[in-house]
């Protein structure tokens, strides 16, 4: 496989991570323009986990994705009682604190007679675990992309499970929720973990991949992007923001013929697509309607083409 | 203790012009109850019309301000007959989407008609700084704070007094029945909107001259001080966004003496992030614009 | 809460089974020059690769070069290019198309008897090429 196709699939599945992260709060109504701290975080703890410590790779992501979910929890029991543009504004400052607060972080350890650590504005250097390991680019794809399978695996099941139907019907109406006589406050935590973990092990990943991170990498661009991908692709199934990033990074990736006119094209589409789909082209709608037909074709012989109602 | 005043003073000046940016979304905000990331990005564009101007025509200052309010103003109607205008009510993400993909849009095309990363900026008043006992104060920055209050001022009363300010605050508290009333919903939320983009041109334009350089990252500056500022004020009041705006440029300044720019920026987030949390309305919010803003 | 556990049991497992392998290996260090190639957004970069440690030049590697942007993370993929040895000892030349002025991480790949990647900062504006000196300000003064 071509090295350049190599690294833009790469690009596509871990910026997913980001994507599916934004649209797992966007399920229970939240709008966080923040998820690129936990990407972050991610990112800096699992680099910090292989390259000072030593640690193996797996351990490093899982501890990253753990160090992600601890931060986002204490981020969502602050913010429980914000609703609408103020938590995604309260979002948005613990966000950009943490990007600061990484231009001020120097922590460096001495390997092999040179300084590694994240070092300020510098960014955080010589994340070198494939290359230590001799890890094939085209591997650490597969990686990604096996992660990035088990984590859609996930969203199906949680889509089928109750705790799925929960988060939507706090999406939908929280006092309605509550009224139900669902923990809200707990479940509204609950997904803020699991969001922040994703990111976080979309950042474990993005480190290694290129071999440095930097402080800016993580500005407030990337979160509304990844808030962006699910409404391009579509709110009704986490294939949607899946969609919206290979659309965005892919396709825009082949069309080099637009190249100063990228976003202009991009742009316009894109605010044009939400006119005629303002929630994404997969939508709820759609994603119901290939349901049904799906479930129509399975017990098709037996009922009548009326079927579901 | 000197210090101390000279940088309050400094920090009221500089607030001002975030106050200004904050005034402009307030008025969006208040009217669409939706967010408009765009919002500093037309601004930018009215910026690059005047840069244009003062580098290939060598315009002067006051043309230079008019053609920073115009552009701010056409591109502000396009955001709005693009991203706002056509979208159903509910689909508040959508347009906050949309308006991001329009800041995308707005940022590439500035950069092809200007591609490097600065470019300056016609000076607002270039005499030497007045001296008032031991405090220095710039003319020009006299002359931005001037701009804010004047502005917020105009802005209050165009609200309160007059015919387009009354259909308009009859759309902010129910847009159906303001059109069952006989209000031209649509004209109006379109108007407002320039008039929100020509506040934006304005504070543009001030704080560009006092900086006497643009670039392209300008937009992205320019909404997120008039985010921060608008939300420490309080959604939806005028005079609490020019004050969030004032409050804003105290801590900035303050904490920069103090310990450099970094911690600078981080205090500013910081101030905001206690005051949501503490205080979801800000300073002057009304909890019933809270409650209003549950879908952004 | 079952599903979030077997998905992280999953994802150790996955990883787990990776080479733990020898540390230790050389590691190449980079000094890059580029001046502009005459067309917009065409550069000319010259890299000296040596051994990190010793300092002793690296020639005889396959060397491609890519470029992205640290702003935007994964967005602008500069596709790599392979760049040409010099005669002199550790240098290697490559043209680069950027879409953009501003700040790129030119990534250098090493492969044959080294295998690294070193990344070096660089902002390429339209007359030069300059190191960058990270600024905190968002506009950048």
């Amino acid at each position: 496989m071509d090295d350049y196709l190599v690294s833009v699939l790469s690009n596509i599945g871990v910026i997913s991570f980001v994507a599916l992260s934004a649209y797992l709060l966007l399920l229970t109504g939240e709008i966080s323009f923040g998820q690129q701290a936990f990407f972050a975080i991610g990112a800096y703890a699992a680099g910090m986990a292989t390259a000072m410590w030593g640690w193996p790779l797996a351990l490093g992501i899982a501890w990253g994705a753990a160090v992600g979910a601890a931060c986002a929890v204490s981020l969502g029991i602050p913010t429980l009682r914000l609703r609408g543009l103020q938590f995604s504004i309260a979002t948005l400052a613990f966000a950009e604190m943490v990007r600061i607060l990484f231009e001020l972080f120097r922590y460096q350890v001495d390997i092999d007679g040179e300084p590694v650590g994240p070092n300020g504005t510098d960014g955080f250097r010589s994340i070198r675990y494939i290359f230590d390991h001799n890890i094939e680019t085209f591997d650490f794809m597969m990686l990604i992309y096996t992660m990035l399978a088990v984590t859609l695996a996930g969203f199906m099941l949680l889509e089928r499970s109750r705790l799925g139907v929960i988060f939507r019907m706090i999406g939908e109406d929280a006092t309605l929720a509550s009224l139900q006589g669902i923990a809200v406050a707990r479940y509204k935590v609950l997904a803020a973990g699991i969001a922040g973990a994703l990111a976080a092990v979309g950042g474990g990943l993005y480190a290694h991949l290129t071999t440095y991170v930097e402080p800016r990498t993580f500005d407030v661009m990337l979160g509304v992007h990844s808030l962006a991908y699910g409404l391009i692709g579509g709110l009704g199934t986490a294939l949607g923001p899946l969609l919206g990033v290979v659309i965005d990074v892919g396709l825009l990736e082949s069309v080099r013929l637009f190249a100063g006119y990228r976003m202009i094209i991009f742009g316009g589409l894109v605010a044009l697509l939400l006119i005629f789909r303002p929630r994404g082209l997969l939508d709820e709608r759609l994603v119901n309607r290939i349901g049904r037909l799906f479930r129509n074709a399975i017990s098709g012989s037996t009922r009548t083409g009326r079927g579901s109602r | 203790m000197i210090d101390f005043i000279q940088n309050t003073i400094d920090g009221v000046m500089i607030g001002s012009s975030y106050g200004l940016l904050a005034l402009g979304f307030t008025v969006i905000f208040g009217v669409m109850r939706r967010l408009n990331l765009s919002y500093g990005p037309t601004v930018m564009i009215g910026a690059y019309f005047g840069t244009v101007l003062y580098l290939d025509f060598g315009a002067g200052l006051l043309a230079v301000a008019a053609a920073v309010v115009a552009g701010a103003v056409i591109s502000g109607v396009y955001v709005e007959r693009l991203c706002f205008a056509p979208m159903k009510a509910g689909a508040g993400i959508a347009s906050m989407v949309s308006s991001f993909a329009i800041w995308m849009q707005l940022e590439q095309a500035a950069v092809l008609v200007l591609p490097r990363h600065t470019y300056p900026f016609p000076p607002l008043a270039t005499g030497p700084a007045l001296e008032i006992g031991p405090l220095l104060v710039r003319p020009d920055h006299l002359i931005m704070l001037g701009g804010a209050l004047l502005l917020a001022a105009v802005v209050q009363l165009a609200l309160y007094h007059t015919r387009f300010g009354l259909g308009l605050r009859a759309v902010i508290a129910n847009p159906i029945a303001a059109n069952l009333v006989g209000v031209d919903v649509g004209r109006l939320v379109m108007l407002a909107f320039a008039a929100a983009s020509a506040i934006g041109g304005v504070a543009g334009f001030l704080v560009l001259a006092v900086d006497q350089q643009v670039t392209p990252m300008f937009g992205m500056w320019a909404t997120l001080k008039g985010l921060i500022a608008m939300m420490i004020g309080g959604l939806g009041s005028i005079p609490g966004a020019l004050l969030g705006g004032l409050l804003l440029g105290v801590v900035e300044v303050h904490s920069h003496w103090l310990f450099g720019p970094q911690v600078r920026d981080l205090f500013a987030y910081f101030v905001l992030f206690a005051f949501l949390v503490a205080r979801p309305g800000g300073l002057l919010g009304r909890t019933a614009d809270v409650e209003l803003s549950h879908r952004v | 809460m079952r599903t979030i556990v077997c998905m992280l049991v999953a994802v150790a497992a996955l990883t787990a089974g990776y080479p733990q392998a020898a540390h230790g290996q050389v590691r190449a260090k980079a000094a890059v020059t580029c001046v502009s190639a005459g067309q917009v957004l065409e550069y000319d970069c010259t890299i000296r690769l040596a051994n990190a440690r010793s300092g002793e030049p690296l020639s005889g590697l396959t060397v491609s070069v890519g470029a992205d942007m640290p702003s935007m993370p994964g967005m602008h993929n500069v596709r790599a290019v392979k760049a040409t040895e010099q005669a002199e000892k550790g240098a290697y030349k490559v043209r680069l198309e950027l879409e953009m002025h501003g700040d790129w991480a030119v990534q250098i790949d090493l492969r044959g008897a080294v295998r690294d990647r070193v990344i070096s900062m660089l902002r390429f504006e339209e007359a030069d090429v300059t190191d960058v000196k990270p600024s905190s300000g968002r506009r950048g003064h």
